[in-house]
């Protein structure tokens, strides 16, 4: 049952395993009703044996007490007797025919009845006799004789072949019953053993099916790490690609995926700025000096600034300023003023302090103005270079046409 | 989750079944009890040793009688027998294997009536049950119980048996001829003789009439009386002189020479002839056919060998006396099992004898006496 329970996957062995039990249940009341019948039965049989043999014997003792009497002469109403012994003979009969009727008995037992009913009617036939013969001449001695040689040995063989059969068929009845006992207890244990084998099924099947369960949820659970894993890493890439190493600040991609949607229906305010004549910290100080200084504006940039607007590093030194939605022209026209205060404050790099001016545009953006971010980075270009070609350290702004 | 939803259901239903085995199981225990108490108890059968006297037909049947027994009542019969009715030294042996192998009761037919007292007192003080059967030990008051055949009676049964024919052929106890008795070796011999002789003179004293007396003077009467009694035990004391007896005889040849002797070559004025056992009766009958005796000599004899039959058939023999050795083998392990299981039988039992003759020995109760393996 265990084997045949654990070969079956889900639901399937369910359903087996009830039309299995279901099956065991009622074998098991089939069988158990078997025991209990057959045990009926033979104790139908059994009765009926008993008292069938039981009541030959007492009538073949009474006539005989009969026989004994007239002998003796203790009775002598010969008419009466020899109705008493023929009423006597028809309840053997009687008797006779209703063990007969009985089925099932054993070879043994009828064989030994079979010889019990023969020497009765022998006696019967002799009994007759002696009635015929010495009873009615009234001889004594000859009645004597064939009562004690003849009468009464048969009647007590023959009464211990019918106590025989009593014993044979009560041995007989033991030993069903015993064999029904042995079959009931080998039920009971097989039954058992099944119940405990169904159960002990039960329990590893749930086991399997939980560790199975188990099984699948780590096996989900480190795919989701892999793919965190991978998202992480993902990012990291797609950071790179838009995020400008040097500042950490966003790239040129970054602005183009950003407001690319915007330009055809959005209306924002847009900045750039860079140092006006940056080249020369390169050429004075070297090339990490500039990034370090760079980097320095960087960070003070996103301090003041990055709650009023995203801030882009475009190119080198260029920044752009795309401001939040709520702020208004006059606003982003004041803020760029901070801008570039801050931008063109000292800044010490290397314990130097480094102080260049710097020069912005300022785009008040409406809808449709542009087709695309390059062409509006070129309009802010354009004018922030009007401005450091009219001296530098000046705002500009970019004229709607 | 579904499936786990699934499991609980199954759980339930799994437990739910569980408890119902339990309770069926529970309810198995019932019908058991209804068997009540009958039956043997379980465990081996119980041993009972049968010890009989000699290779003979006659104890054939009884064994064969035992054996029934022991296979309807689920006893385990032991069985000896030993080499002839006097030897009693293959019986103590017997006796003694029986202990050894732990029968729990013994049933013999001793070959001698002392000489196994002390052995058979040494089983009975281990508590085994003794059956005596056929013929009874004396001086030894351990045996349970006595099953036999009376031998006394048996043979009265022969005398009637005897009587019988003559009465059928209206022979007169007057003039009858010679009875000439030729027993066996051993005691059942005697009882058997001294019932035959017993029955047969009394049936004497019924057909030998005494003499009427027609005497009318009554001063005469008492002396007419008194002549005719005498006239009449004269009768009876010459009747009672018929019987001649022959030496005690074990073996068939023996038997038939003293037969021969007693015959003489005409027959030696026998009318009748009476043998105590199967070899005396063969032995007689050899004799009478021999000298071609057979319809002058009324032959009686015992026991049922199938040469007896034979005898029986061809007209040598008139009549045997059979008992009943398959039903004392049967009762003696019958007993023994009784014993065993602590039950009481009774002391003594006469299982009887059967006059049997050419006109009778087919009929069925006969034929089950004779051939009790055929029932």
């Amino acid at each position: 049952m265990a084997k045949g329970k654990s070969r079956f996957k889900g639901s399937g062995a369910y359903i087996f395993a009830g039309i299995l039990i279901g099956i065991i249940y009622l074998v098991n009341t089939f069988l158990v009703e078997g025991i209990y019948w057959s045990n009926t039965s033979v104790s139908q049989t059994t009765s009926t044996v008993m008292n069938s043999l039981n009541k030959i014997n007492g009538q073949l003792s009474e006539i005989n007490n009969d026989s004994i009497s007239i002998a003796a002469g203790l009775k002598t109403d010969m008419e009466s007797i020899v109705k008493d012994t023929n009423n006597r003979y028809a309840n053997i009969i009687d008797a006779e025919h209703a063990f007969e009727s009985v089925e099932g008995l054993s070879d043994t037992a009828i064989r030994r009845y079979n010889y019990a009913k023969n020497i009765i009617s022998t006696y019967k036939q002799r009994l007759d006799a002696m009635g015929t013969g010495a009873v009615t001449s009234g001889n004594y001695e000859e009645m004597g004789y064939i009562l004690k040689q003849d009468i009464y040995p048969m009647q007590i063989t023959a009464s211990e072949m019918l106590t025989s059969t009593i014993d044979i068929v009560s041995a007989d009845t033991g030993k069903i019953m015993r064999k029904n006992t042995i079959r009931s207890y080998l039920l009971m244990t097989m039954m058992m053993i099944v119940a405990i084998l169904g159960e002990i099924a039960v329990w590893i099947f749930a086991k399997k099916a939980k560790k199975a369960r188990l099984e699948l949820e780590e096996r989900e659970k480190s795919l989701a790490e892999v793919d965190a894993k991978l998202k992480t890493t993902r990012q990291k890439a797609s950071d790179l690609a838009i995020i400008n190493v040097l500042t950490g600040m966003k790239n040129r991609y970054a602005l183009d995926n950003d407001i690319n949607d915007r330009l055809e229906s959005g209306r924002f305010q847009i900045a750039v700025f860079d140092m006006d004549n940056f080249r020369s910290i390169n050429d004075t100080y070297g090339y990490d000096f500039g990034d370090e200084y760079l980097a320095a504006v960087a960070e003070k940039l996103k301090e003041e600034f990055s709650e009023v607007a995203e801030i882009y590093n475009i190119t080198g030194n260029e920044f752009c300023f795309v401001f939040n939605k709520n702020i208004s022209e006059s606003q982003a026209m004041g803020i760029a003023q901070n801008i570039q205060r801050v931008m063109s404050s000292p800044y010490e790099v290397l314990n130097l302090a480094v102080q260049l001016p710097c020069s912005g545009a300022v785009y008040h953006y409406l809808p449709g103005d542009c087709l695309n971010v390059n062409s509006l980075l070129v309009k802010l270009d354009t004018a922030m270079r009007n401005a450091k070609m009219n001296g530098g350290n000046m705002i500009s702004t970019v004229m709607n046409i | 989750m579904n499936r786990n939803k699934r499991k609980g259901i199954f759980r339930a239903i799994a437990s739910c079944t569980l408890s119902a085995m339990m309770l069926l199981s529970a309810g198995c225990g019932k019908p058991q009890n209804a068997g009540g108490p009958n039956g043997a108890q379980g465990g081996p059968p119980p041993k009972v040793a049968v010890i009989t006297k000699q290779q003979l037909s006659f104890w054939d049947d009884v064994k064969k009688g035992a054996e029934d027994a022991g296979n309807e009542l689920g006893v385990e019969v032991l069985y000896t027998v030993a080499t002839s009715d006097n030897d009693y030294v293959s019986q103590v042996a017997a006796v003694k294997d029986a202990m050894l192998k732990g029968a729990k009761a013994i049933v013999i037919a001793p070959n001698s009536t002392t000489e196994l007292n002390s052995v058979l007192g040494e089983a009975a003080e281990k508590g085994i049950k003794i059956v005596n059967i056929n013929s009874k030990v004396s001086e030894f008051d351990q045996v349970e119980t006595f099953i036999r055949s009376s031998d006394t009676d048996s043979g009265a049964v022969a005398a009637r048996g005897v009587h019988k024919i003559l009465e059928e052929k209206g022979a007169d106890y007057e003039k009858l001829g010679k009875i000439a008795i030729i027993g066996h070796t051993a005691s059942t011999a005697e009882e058997r003789i001294q019932g035959f002789i017993g029955v047969l003179t009394s049936y004497a004293s019924h057909n030998i009439t005494r003499p009427k007396v027609t005497e009318t003077d009554p001063d005469k009467l008492a002396e007419a009386e008194k002549a005719a009694d005498e006239e009449y035990n004269s009768k009876l004391e010459k009747f009672s002189k018929n019987f001649i007896q022959g030496d005690r005889v074990a073996e068939r040849d023996q038997a038939r020479d003293e037969a021969l002797k007693l015959l003489k070559t005409d027959g030696n004025g026998i009318s009748i002839m009476f043998g105590t056992n199967t070899n005396t009766t063969l032995g007689i009958c050899d004799a009478v056919s021999e000298l071609k005796l057979d319809d002058k000599i009324i032959v009686v004899g015992f026991n049922s060998d199938e040469k007896e039959l034979g005898y029986i058939r061809s007209g040598t023999l008139n009549g045997t006396v059979i008992q009943n050795p398959y039903v004392m083998g049967y009762v003696g392990v019958r007993y023994a099992q009784k014993l065993i299981n602590g039950m009481t039988v009774p002391c003594d039992l006469d299982i009887g004898a059967t006059f049997v003759n050419g006109s009778n020995m087919n009929d069925e109760y006969i034929q089950l006496l004779l051939y009790p393996d055929k029932n």
